[in-house]
């Protein structure tokens, strides 16, 4: 290499960095604070290393938010976490057996059906939200997990996604199971959903990450304090007055660290799904 | 045989149809009727009932509150028309959009050209750039609004300690919505660098080599063979930010609820206020429709656009 395009190298290892820094910033910055005492945050706004740094770390924020009964943060992550559970479970199913049905079995009225699904794309959630809000109350849903998960479970991005992936699926393994007497449903769960791991791992953590990021619905049909999910809880701390930093800090924290994990060990997955489907989760 | 015999019968109603449809194995359309149901009855009651529905309640006077609907026509429509509050949330949207989208899809490109050689080191900054889309959008709200902060807040100790004028990002109307637009590049800018860094790999590497051969430099190489090549991803990434930008709620709800002064009260976040602060459910339907009606419509403009160009 020549100087010119050594030169060239540090100056972009340079750039990327101070962007890198920058993009992790915040999140850092959320960590570091949810370690320090309410009294620490607000006392040094002058340029300095204890801006960076937590002077006398302390878990006190962290305990305070689980110990606080008017604001159960337990139980909010474990209701979010519920509900994220088993709309991934029922989703993987649902969306994998119609995926299935689309992409491998000869069946009539299937171009019809598929234009059917595909045209729901079209609809934004903002226009169906206020009727899906007043069928709720129709159904007696309302605060309840139900109104939460059973709205959620279909999912035609997924079908989609899993269509494609499906259609590789040689049809002559699935003619051979049916030789050997094998039903449908049996097809289904022994030879299809097995080749098909890698693209449910992908879908089931999209929908996981989308759950559990849900904002808006909750917000709408749950109103009772216990059972609300994390990501409104959290919002609810900061509209209190006097609150404190290091407790909305630690909530955050707890909330996003380990998704954030889950993201680092599965992410080939997660960059999968975008890059396959070419559509947003 | 009984097949065949079938295929016989159908071909008087149609020829082409009528054979294939006469082959369907009875115990395989059981089979694929029976895995598509439980899909197809919640897209039935859960999106296309309420979908209808909303048409049906954007033409009536729906208030939760008083408990009361009549037929309205398309008084809400026509109300919506005069409502200077409505237009300016949309007026909002539109702000927002027309900033981000250039902004966040060269932000996005740029990044993805960083990132795309392979050398040591390279996945560390792909997943720190892409790391925020996984943070969820209530915690980056609450994150940056604290950031924010005219007295405490990160960024103006940061800026008094450099000497430079303190930024007012929450309370200002007139930079609010800079501050919630910086919030949400932040937060996607990675989910399209992926976009982008999916479209570079299909690029051929030979034709670059023909480029350099032809004595095109780096620049020359970008205008040339990257930006042309990439259109169909440009397509992409324009056309799903530009629904993304109109729908904008949560980090306005966490960071601004809509102030100040109204300065930063979006489209859905009107939406949401009527339908579900003052419980009028039927003028907030008739504002989703309106919505609908645009995004779909600039859905539309953007496919055309992108399309001609690849053609010609």
């Amino acid at each position: 290499m020549d100087k010119r395009h050594t030169g060239l190298f540090v100056l972009r290892m340079v750039m990327m960095t101070v962007i890198a820094l920058l993009v992790i910033f915040p999140v850092y910055w959320m960590i570091m604070s949810s370690f320090r005492t309410q009294e620490e945050i607000f006392k040094y706004s002058k340029l300095g290393w204890e801006l960076f740094f937590p002077v006398q770390p302390t878990l006190d924020n962290y305990k305070a938010i689980f110990t606080d009964p008017s604001k159960p943060f337990g139980r909010y992550m474990a209701n979010t976490l519920f509900v994220a559970v088993v709309v991934t479970a029922a989703g993987l199913l649902v969306n994998s057996l119609a995926a299935f049905a689309f992409a491998k079995l000869r069946f009539p009225f299937k171009k019809v059906l598929l234009v059917v699904f595909l045209s729901s794309l079209v609809i934004p959630y903002e226009v169906i939200m206020i009727p899906q809000y007043l069928l709720i109350g129709e159904l007696g849903w309302m605060n309840m997990y139900k109104a939460l998960i059973v709205p959620q479970i279909v999912w035609v991005f997924g079908i989609f996604m899993l269509i494609q992936f499906f259609t590789d699926i040689p049809r002559d393994i699935l003619e051979a199971g049916r030789m050997d007497g094998a039903g449908w449903m049996r097809i289904y769960y022994k030879i299809v959903l097995p080749a098909a791991v890698p693209a449910l791992i992908t879908l089931g953590l999209m929908t996981f990450l989308n759950q559990w990021d849900s904002f808006l619905w909750p917000l709408v049909v749950i109103n009772e304090e216990k059972k609300q999910v994390v990501q409104v809880a959290i919002s609810s701390f900061q509209s209190l007055r006097n609150i404190s930093w290091g407790k909305v800090l630690a909530a955050t924290t707890i909330s996003s660290v380990p998704i954030l994990g889950i993201f680092l060990i599965l992410q080939k997955y997660y960059v999968q799904g975008i890059t396959m489907s070419g559509v947003k989760g | 045989m009984n097949l065949l015999s079938l295929g016989v019968l159908r071909k008087r109603g149609s020829f082409v149809k009528g054979f294939k449809s006469g082959v369907y194995d009875k115990q395989e359309t059981r089979a694929a009727f029976l895995f598509i149901m439980p899909a197809l009855l919640l897209l039935v009651v859960f999106i296309f009932y309420p979908m209808t529905r909303a048409l049906l309640i954007s033409l009536e006077n729906y208030n939760l509150i008083s408990g009361s609907s009549s037929p309205a026509g398309l008084d809400n429509y026509k109300q919506l028309m005069s409502d200077g509050v409505f237009w300016a949330s949309l007026g909002h949207s539109f702000y927002f959009a027309a900033v981000v989208i250039p902004l966040q899809t060269m932000i996005a490109l740029g990044l993805a050209l960083l990132v795309r050689r392979t050398f040591r080191g390279v996945g560390i900054f792909r997943t720190v750039y892409f790391l925020p889309v996984v943070v969820s959008f209530a915690i980056a709200s609450t994150i940056f609004k604290l950031i924010y902060n005219k007295d405490y807040g990160m960024l103006n100790v940061i800026l008094k300690g450099l000497g430079l004028p303190v930024a007012d990002f929450l309370s200002n109307p007139d930079i609010a919505m800079i501050g919630i637009i910086i919030l949400c590049i932040w937060k996607a800018m990675g989910f399209f660098m992926i976009v982008f860094l999916a479209g570079l790999n299909n690029i051929p590497d030979s034709l670059y080599e023909a480029a350099h051969v032809d004595g095109a430099g780096p620049v020359q190489q970008f205008i040339r063979v990257t930006l042309p090549l990439l259109k169909r991803t440009t397509a992409f990434v324009v056309i799903i930010t530009t629904m993304d930008a109109l729908k904008i709620f949560v980090p306005v709800y966490i960071t601004t609820s809509g102030g100040p002064a109204q300065s930063t009260s979006t489209i859905v976040h009107y939406i949401y206020e009527t339908a579900f602060k003052q419980m009028n459910m039927g003028y907030a339907s008739a504002a989703a429709f309106i919505l609908f009606g645009i995004v779909l419509l600039i859905s539309v403009v953007q496919l055309r656009i992108f399309r001609t160009d690849v053609e010609y």
